[in-house]
């Protein structure tokens, strides 16, 4: 496990040393802050028309919970660029040779890809915390169902880092990774709209299948066992391809 | 220390490696010498643990490579033929990270730093500590990939090209570490420059489109090729009859005219093994009152026995060395090779 420590403050410090980390982060802001905008506009209009007719609205039900479910949306478009150069950017400028020959198991080393990805993604979200923390300041919004819903952000994030992961490990060309990443992402989110067609069993299918899906109840402040077992095992599953591909790789030459 | 036995790479259907093995004995230094493409990089990729073979055994410091690949790996120092550099991090940084992946969990931070302080004196690269990978000399780089190579103090390191790349002043430091390196260390290195091998090297395995053509010292594989002694003799105001005459002298097998310039015409004159030919030579040349203006022995260097053995396309260890052919057929054969036949770099 220290090895996986090792590689993992290292690809952590990577991202803090390049300017990509940078851009990421201030993209990633920039993104959940137009959101917070948002939806706290809207928030604030709905809650003066219900002063004038009924009781006070929730902000939690109306304002915290939409806008931790956009951030999958910036995720779709911002993860791949943390996963991207993961594997493809060692293998091309060959110090994958270095991590290969080292004794390090394959797996040790894949867990802290995966670590320092997901310790910059935890930071990602720290950022908008900053967010969420003016709600806290203004006004008083219950907070267990945000830690929830922060639970089932980082483990959202999980299941897409293991999957980048895994696309980097296929390919030496990050433009290649990133690209193919955000398109698995999209799929992976966007397949429960086709059951809405389909009939009402297939639907359900569709919808178990979509990682998006699984964290509205995190969002409402609901830890469901079915949803985190849903996530650590993609997880676990990506990271299993992500072992086949390199072990692949290796065979190869 | 090391053992390889029957090892076969293939890649698809292309075969690198082609039922290699030799051993190296404790402290010595190898040299694997081989045309690009020949399988070198492959044989030695296999042996570091980064690719499995396809077939056959490989043993490093009596680890099995294949079956305790982490203990195999811990004994060896690998520098890769690009030195495997992370450009954001500095010198130090990068030892410090290559050092906590390679010593083992009991080795503390004052033991790691001191280690990397020792390894970077090693290697003249203290000055450099503080600098950014990406801003360092092809030189630079090259040494901080061997000080990685030595941090974990392995019993055997394999260096890919150790000096390719550097200027001739580094490539003699270069040459010179890696000397003081043997006894404590076992060292395989692989190189497409003979004087190198001849210069650091005790013993020789020389491959060719994967397969060894050759294992000896240096000297043997020199000794076995004087089949004939050469000469190179230049002469002046000389007839046109002046190479059947010395074709003539007894011990003489063989005059070839190599170069003219107006007066002056020089010639390759090849004799038996056994004879020294130069006094019969020189009172025939003075007797006829020719100038002799140089003679000098033609010998066969490294790169002649190289030329040889790999351009041979039997490719046969078991291929009289001796009988193969002139020098400067071989050196034009080697030319054509070289030109023709560059395989892509496994």
């Amino acid at each position: 496990m220290r090895n996986a420590f090792t590689i993992a403050g290292k690809e952590m410090r990577g991202f803090f040393v390049s300017p990509m980390g940078w851009v990421v982060m201030g993209l990633y802001a920039l993104l959940f802050g137009y959101f917070f905008m948002a939806h706290l506009t809207y928030f604030v209009q709905q809650s003066m028309q219900s002063q004038m007719g009924g009781g006070p609205i929730n902000i939690n039900q109306f304002m915290i919970r939409p806008l931790l479910q956009n951030v999958a949306l910036i995720n779709l478009f911002l993860l791949p660029m943390i996963t991207m150069r993961a594997y493809a950017e060692e293998k091309r400028s060959g110090t994958i040779e270095l991590l290969l020959t080292s004794p390090v198991s394959d797996l040790q080393i894949i867990l802290g890809k995966f670590l320092g990805a997901l310790g910059f993604y935890a930071a990602l979200l720290a950022v908008t915390m900053v967010y969420v923390g003016i709600l806290f300041a203004f006004g008083t919004p219950e907070w267990r169902p945000v830690v929830t819903g922060y639970l089932g952000l980082l483990l959202m994030g999980g299941c897409f880092l293991s999957v980048g992961l895994f696309i980097s490990s296929t390919t030496k060309n990050q433009v290649v990774a990133g690209a193919a990443t955000f398109v698995v992402f999209l799929l992976l989110w966007i397949i429960s709209w086709l059951g809405q067609s389909a009939g009402p069993a297939m639907a359900a299918v569709l919808d178990y299948l979509s990682i998006v899906w699984h964290f509205e109840d995190f969002s409402k402040g609901v830890i469901d066992t079915k949803h985190v077992i849903y996530y650590l095992s993609f997880i676990t599953f990506g990271l299993f391809l992500t072992m086949k591909s390199v072990d692949t790789e290796r065979w190869r030459g | 220390m090391i053992e390889v036995q029957h090892l076969t790479k293939r890649y698809g259907p292309f075969t690198a490696v082609d039922d290699v093995s030799f051993r190296v004995e404790k402290g010595e230094i190898l040299g694997f010498l081989g045309p690009n493409g020949a399988g070198k990089t492959t044989t030695m990729r296999v042996l570091t643990g980064y690719m499995p073979a396809t077939e056959g055994s490989a043993t490093v410091a009596g680890h099995d490579v294949f079956a305790d690949p982490i203990a195999a790996k811990r004994s060896t120092g690998y520098l890769p033929e690009t030195p495997p550099l992370y450009p954001d991090m500095t010198v130090r940084e990068y030892l410090t990270f290559v050092g906590k992946l390679k010593l083992p969990a009991s080795v503390g931070k004052a033991e790691r730093t001191s280690r990397i302080n020792a390894v970077m004196d090693k290697t003249h690269i203290a000055d450099m500590a503080n600098r950014h990978c990406s801003k360092l000399s092809k030189g630079y780089k090259q040494r901080v990939g061997l000080a990685q190579a030595l941090i974990h103090d392995p019993e055997v390191l394999i260096l890919d090209e150790p000096t390719a790349g550097l200027d001739p002043k580094q490539i003699i430091e270069t040459r010179a570490l890696i000397r003081s390196l043997a006894g404590s260390h076992t060292v395989v290195l692989s190189t497409h420059i003979l004087p190198e091998v001849s210069q650091t090297c005790q013993r020789v395995v020389i491959i060719n489109k994967g397969r060894v053509v050759a294992v000896d010292t240096p000297d043997n594989l020199t000794r076995q090729l004087k089949g004939s002694a050469t000469l190179y003799v230049q002469v002046d105001a000389a007839g046109a009859d002046a190479a059947p005459v010395l074709s003539g002298l007894d011990g003489v097998r063989r005059v070839v005219e190599l170069d003219r310039h107006e007066q002056l015409v020089g010639f390759e004159v090849a004799a038996d093994a056994d004879r020294d030919v130069r006094r019969d030579v020189a009172r025939l040349v003075v007797d006829r009152g020719w100038g002799l203006l140089e003679m000098r022995p033609l010998r066969l260097s490294l790169e002649d026995i190289f030329l040889q053995l790999t351009t041979d396309e039997t490719g046969n260890n078991s291929a009289p060395i001796a009988e193969g052919p002139p020098i400067d057929a071989a050196h034009n054969d080697a030319a054509a090779a070289a030109s023709g036949k560059d395989q892509p770099h496994a």
